[in-house]
């Protein structure tokens, strides 16, 4: 098995950054705009009868702005995962680079997307108090920050198991366990949302724009960890590279 | 098959990462912070408002806090 370089890795997360990003951006024109859309209608009738500002920014610019937005997030995202990558790739228990860098978008997603969006939905615009928009990102910011260091425990927890003896799926089994506990644990201990929906905006709209959002996040973790895994996989083909016997079909 | 392949045992060097590698991660988080997060703690007036409204369908569509 070779090692990969930090440079060699670097590059390929820029690479897997890009492609994340402009999956996460068609997803965001084709599956969140269209929420939004409805969302700035219920704005529109709120505000329907007073004279209306001149925005800073126009509808197109923003769409565009969230099409940019979701690509340069992407690609600062997948820097972080390749520096991660490369610190913590000797302990993923995963047997080739492609399954280690699934795992470990996995985890990345689980902590920075999944688990906040469970726990502080995403909403669409027309819902929110500017006033609490300081203590609800400091709940979220926070609690990504705890569901990084679970997702370092439940990789402490396999790794201790393994060196006690444990089989290698018990062991994987015991580290799911323990992360699963963690985040339930997370999910009750962090403070509750502040966020009143007002009673112009439709149960639907809100469930819909939700599902949107973290079909985006989840869109834009599974492309940066299979693209990363993908150019971290050496290219030989043919029967010499089969033979070796260390690569499998899917690495996991 | 060269006789220096190994078995494909568990066993995989670790990758020395330096600082600056860990300083780059810090400055893309920041950068994440400034697109997604930032409601004038760092960036304040007009640049403030602009990149509010311009990343505004970018934070509501990741799930990030917004007023």
């Amino acid at each position: 098995m070779t090692t990969p370089t930090l440079g060699g890795i670097l590059r390929r997360g820029a690479l897997a950054g890009v492609a994340a990003g402009v999956v996460a951006s068609v997803v965001a024109f084709a599956v969140v705009e269209p929420v939004i859309a409805r969302a700035l209608a219920v704005e529109e009738a709120r505000s329907a009868g007073t004279p209306a500002e001149e925005p800073l920014v126009g509808r197109a610019m923003q769409v565009a702005g969230g099409m940019v937005a979701a690509v340069a997030v992407a690609v600062c995202l997948a820097l972080v995962l390749a520096v991660v990558f490369a610190t913590v790739r000797h302990r993923l228990p995963a047997r080739t680079d492609f399954g280690r860098a699934v795992l470990l978008a996995f985890l990345g997603f689980v902590s920075f997307s999944l688990v906040p969006a469970l726990k502080y939905p995403a909403n669409p615009p027309a819902v929110g108090d500017p006033d609490t928009v300081g203590a609800r990102t400091a709940q979220y910011l926070s609690l990504i920050a705890a569901g990084v260091a679970i997702a370092w425990l439940a990789v402490l927890v396999r790794q201790v198991l393994v060196e006690r003896g444990w089989s290698a799926p018990l062991a994987v089994t015991g580290g799911v366990l323990a992360g699963v506990a963690g985040y339930l644990a997370l999910m009750l201990i962090w403070p509750g949302g502040t966020v009143e929906i007002p009673a112009d905006v439709p149960a639907r709209l809100i469930w819909d724009f939700r599902v949107a959002s973290l079909a985006e996040l989840t869109a834009m973790w599974a492309t940066m960890g299979a693209v990363l895994g993908l150019l971290l996989t050496p290219r030989t083909g043919g029967p010499a590279a089969r033979a070796d016997g260390s690569t499998s079909a899917t690495g996991l | 098959m060269p006789p220096t392949v190994s078995t494909g045992a568990d066993v995989v060097a670790p990758i020395r990462v330096p600082l600056i590698a860990w300083l780059l991660a810090v400055v893309a988080l920041g950068v994440v912070y400034l697109l997604l997060q930032e409601n004038g703690l760092v960036t304040t007036g007009q640049i403030a408002a602009y990149l509010h409204e311009f990343t505004h369908d970018g934070r509501h569509a990741l799930g990030v806090p917004c007023h």
